[in-house]
């Protein structure tokens, strides 16, 4: 394998790791409420923000950040779900994807408003620091990225293994009238999980500021791929994901090497996602599927 | 040949063998009975029979060709359809419009359709209800919706799947009144059904299935003096319930 | 109900649009008109009003009749324009043949994209996303495909002394007829579908698509005739959207707000009926062009970039910040409003507004009227 085969393969696996918590995010929301939240890439955009003001303005280190993020994306997912998505919880498909369609053109066009439509990036001191893997230099700041969001992966999973709410969650996505026979607080799930959801793909969005800029037109791209990894993993599979992720991520950057322009990268991404959609919808992994 | 024939349909979802090797054959004119308790794959031979699952073997005729691998449009286009047990009337549309999607299976003018739809209304005693929406019926309104969407088609053969599940006495009379009037018009039935009375009234022959097997075949009066079926099947529910005895004393409305 | 029958309000509505061009620049409508939108800046609204009309009435038979939503008609929009571009400006064909080929084109799009989701069953949000996946690609071709001019687009040549078949016009009020007149006949196909069979068919694949196999209805084909036709008019709008800016650009026509603009005007005047779409332009289009005028003025000249990097004191920087938004902040007003009003239609009217009234009027006991929109009103799923 050749040396530039080897470092798109890297920063494909680190970037993927990022994508794996956004997808996570996704996929335990569809998973416990059934719902398909088109507006995640947005929350993305907005924990970007967040990490970019806090760094510019106050002087908070973006790291910093992602910590206080947890429960702040988390607060404010809890209230967008028992406000805007309770309503249309057990709806029709339709109708929730248009609500939040909705809201995915309200959060960009906001941040337009609030930030301007203008590329922003953060000047870190130690953003270009690399490190070497595997006898090819890696920035410091993408392995950062991977290894915070690998952790959450971990900690959201062993979470809902090992927990009494985590294991509620898990029953509401297995089976919605069977948690309510057992005496589960639906109500009280749907806000846990999308708040959860929530905080997981603010966060990543927030391990990423020190290498990617932020603009309000970011968020449908991690919407999209967010879902092709879902699809890719099987829907309400966490570990599903993860590998899904991976996968994508090295998709991704080896196809930016591959393709005639780097910027044709995510062509790669939407092209996998169209044939796993249509050859195996239940996902590459297992058969928990639609 | 007959008008409809299924040989040896064998249907399995993993190791478990749902349907085994049943024949079953219904000639034009005919009402058919096709009973069995709970769990003896009524369901899954319905579903094959009507073109929406495929068997893992055997074959299904309808006037002599094969409708394996058919759509289920395609299968109604040549002259047969299907009801559900769980009825789909489309909740958004007027009773009317319901039946005059049915109505345009053979006739591509929505003026003629209208006037089919009308006819059919007519024959299930639905003109009362008919600018009602869908999602505004009682079950009972449901399931003659469901039945008008059918007949509408213009069928030769029509597969109804427990149109009388659900229903009050009354509303069981007045939908065996109904099929009569169907089968006085030359619409071939297979008439899948819990609700013994309507089977003994209606049906011509009757097909008893058991763990996915067909353990007899016969008039209603052999199909009482089987002891294979009392065993299986009438012995636990049938007998056990006079109130649906065979004898025709359907409360009347 | 065969027999077509028009609302009269509808038709006192037509026939002001046919003279509001004759009377646009009149004291009449500058008395009226406030912020001085009179002449061409106010046919321009209209224009916009009728495209979007027209696009969303596309839209409306494949996402409203035949309940599959798509969100990404900005890919037929986008490739209509390029066709009937490119062949302009590549081989001297007019735009108005132009708009043929491109209907034909991106009907075999949509053709082909319906055979690919439901030859292989895509229903629902697979669907949706199928075709949002369809226009990221569509956009990336069209960026990085330098014989139609790439990234930059294609800035159509202009012509002096334009004539009728270069399908380019010095004033607006060409303009204004033509998009008022692609409208009408967008109204009067999805008016004649309605009443079809083929109308009836969409009709009840939306509600039940295994009830509809069942009475004979071919709902795959259903469905790739319905996306293909949508696709094909989608595409014409693209011609006319291109002649009527002369300059198109990937980043700015296949962009997923516009795919979103695009389903709006259905989503909220009523998906699945004949006047929904256009009742919903006649809403959207003045709310936000108003909005634009009168929220987005000037802006106080201040780059946010420059603001944040400048070395004032916290506090009066943030004083300088909501100035910055008084004036407009970065814009983006209007589409909030677009946001917050397609929300508030799924949560308090969910088929939208025509049905909705028609809900009201069904309720304060008017039904005679309740049978004027059978078989065209009803509200989404």
């Amino acid at each position: 394998m050749s040396d530039v085969y080897l470092q798109a393969l890297i920063s494909g696996l680190m970037i993927g790791g990022v994508y794996a918590l956004v997808a996570v995010g996704l996929t335990l929301i569809f998973g416990v409420m059934d719902i398909i939240n088109f507006a995640h890439g947005e929350f993305l955009m907005f924990g970007m923000y967040a990490a970019y003001f806090a760094s510019v303005l106050l002087g908070v280190d973006p790291y910093m950040t992602a910590v206080l993020a947890l429960p702040l994306f988390f607060a404010l997912g809890w209230a967008v779900q028992a406000t805007l998505i309770r309503p249309v919880v057990g709806k029709s498909h339709a109708i929730q994807i248009l609500l939040t369609l909705g809201l995915s053109l309200l959060m960009q066009a906001l941040a337009q408003y609030l930030f301007s439509a203008d590329f922003q990036s953060l000047k870190l001191d130690y953003a270009a620091a690399t490190m070497q893997i595997a006898g090819t230099r890696v920035g410091w700041t993408r392995v950062a990225a991977f290894a915070i969001s690998m952790g959450l992966c971990l900690a959201l999973w062993l979470f809902l293994q090992r927990t009494d709410t985590g294991k509620a969650l898990r029953a509401c996505a297995e089976e919605h009238e069977g948690s309510l026979a057992v005496g589960i607080d639906l109500r009280r799930m749907y806000k846990i999980a999308f708040g959860l959801g929530i905080a997981c793909v603010a966060i990543a969005g927030i391990t990423m500021t020190p290498f990617l800029y932020v603009a309000p037109v970011i968020g449908p791209k991690f919407t999209l791929v967010a879902f092709v990894i879902v699809v890719l993993g099987g829907l309400g599979n966490i570990p599903g994901a993860v590998a899904g992720a991976l996968i994508v991520g090295v998709v991704e950057s080896v196809g930016a090497l591959v393709m005639p322009s780097p910027s044709l990268k995510d062509l790669a991404v939407y092209v996998l996602f169209i044939l796993v959609l249509l050859f195996r919808p239940q996902g590459l992994f297992g058969s928990r599927g639609a | 040949m007959s008008l409809f024939e299924a040989e040896g349909v064998t249907k399995r979802f993993g190791g478990l063998t749902a349907v085994s090797a049943v024949d079953f054959r219904v000639e034009a004119g005919e009402i058919v009975g096709l009973i069995g308790p709970n769990g003896a794959g009524k369901t899954t031979f319905f579903n094959v029979i009507s073109g929406f699952l495929k068997p893992d073997e055997g074959d299904v005729r309808f006037e002599g060709a094969s409708i394996l691998g058919h759509k289920p449009s395609d299968i109604c286009k040549r002259g047969m359809t299907r009801t559900f047990q769980i009825v789909k009337p489309f909740a958004e549309m007027t009773v009317t419009d319901n039946v005059l999607v049915g109505a345009f299976n053979h006739r591509r003018d929505a003026g003629r359709a209208r006037e089919k739809a009308r006819e059919v209304l007519a024959l299930v005693g639905l003109e009362p209800q008919a600018d009602k929406l869908g999602s505004e019926l009682t079950v009972g309104g449901r399931k003659r919706v469901e039945l008008a969407k059918a007949l509408a088609t213009e069928p030769k053969l029509m597969l109804l799947d427990e149109v009388m599940a659900g229903l009050t006495p009354s509303e069981v009379a007045g939908m065996i009144e109904v099929l009569g009037r169907v089968r006085d018009a030359g619409v071939t039935m297979v008439i899948v059904e819990h609700v013994m009375q309507v089977i003994m009234n209606l049906s011509d022959r009757i097909y008893v299935l058991h763990h996915g097997v067909a353990i007899s075949e016969g008039t209603p009066e052999q199909i009482i003096a089987d002891p294979e079926v009392t065993k299986a099947y009438l012995g636990d529910s049938f007998l056990a319930e006079p109130g649906t005895a065979p004898s025709g004393e359907a409360p009347r409305p | 109900m065969s027999r077509l029958r028009v609302n009269p309000f509808y038709l006192v509505v037509l026939a002001l649009l046919l003279g509001l061009p004759l009377v646009a620049e009149s004291e009449t409508v500058e008395a009226v008109m406030p912020l001085g939108l009179t002449g061409p800046a106010l046919l321009h609204v209209f224009v916009l009003i009728f495209f979007f009309g027209f696009m969303s009435q596309a839209w409306n038979i494949v996402g409203g009749f035949a309940g599959q939503l798509s969100i990404g008609h900005a890919a037929f929009f986008g490739i209509g324009a390029y066709v009937s571009t490119v062949c302009y400006v590549q081989f001297g064909l007019s735009p108005w043949f132009g708009m043929l080929v491109a209907a034909a084109v991106t009907g075999a799009f949509g053709a082909g994209l319906g055979l690919v989701s439901f030859h292989y069953g895509l229903r629902g949000p697979f669907f949706a996303l199928v075709t949002v996946a369809f226009a990221e690609i569509t956009r990336l071709v069209l960026l990085h495909w330098d014989y139609v001019g790439a990234a930059n687009g294609i800035l159509l040549p202009f012509s002096p002394e334009p004539t009728f078949w270069q399908f380019q016009f010095r004033d607006k009020e060409p303009y204004y007829y033509i998009a008022l007149v692609m409208m009408l006949c967008s109204i009067g196909l999805v008016a004649w579908i309605a009443r079809s069979r083929f109308g009836y068919y969409l009709h009840a694949i939306r509600q039940d698509e295994d009830a509809a196999e069942a009475v004979g209805v071919p709902t795959k084909r259903c469905k790739i005739q319905a996306i293909a036709l949508s696709a094909a008019l989608a595409g014409m709008g693209g011609t006319f959207y291109a002649q009527y800016t002369q300059y198109i650009v990937p980043d700015d026509m296949v962009v997923g707000r516009v795919s979103v603009e695009i389903l709006l005007g259905a989503v909220i005047g009523g998906a699945g009926t004949v006047m929904g779409p256009i009742v919903g332009a006649f809403i959207l289009i003045p709310v936000g062009e108003a909005t634009r005028v009168i929220f987005e003025g000037g802006g106080t000249g201040v780059s946010l970039s420059a603001l944040i990097a400048s070395d004032l004191p916290f506090g009066e920087k943030f004083l300088t910040y909501l100035d910055y938004l008084a004036a407009g902040g970065g814009g983006g007003l209007a589409i909030i409003l677009y946001g917050v009003l397609l929300m508030a239609v799924v949560l308090g009217m969910p088929g939208g507004v025509l049905p909705w009234l028609a809900g009201l009027r069904k309720r304060f006991g008017r039904s005679a009227d309740r049978r004027a929109d059978r078989g065209t009103g009803g509200s989404r799923p």
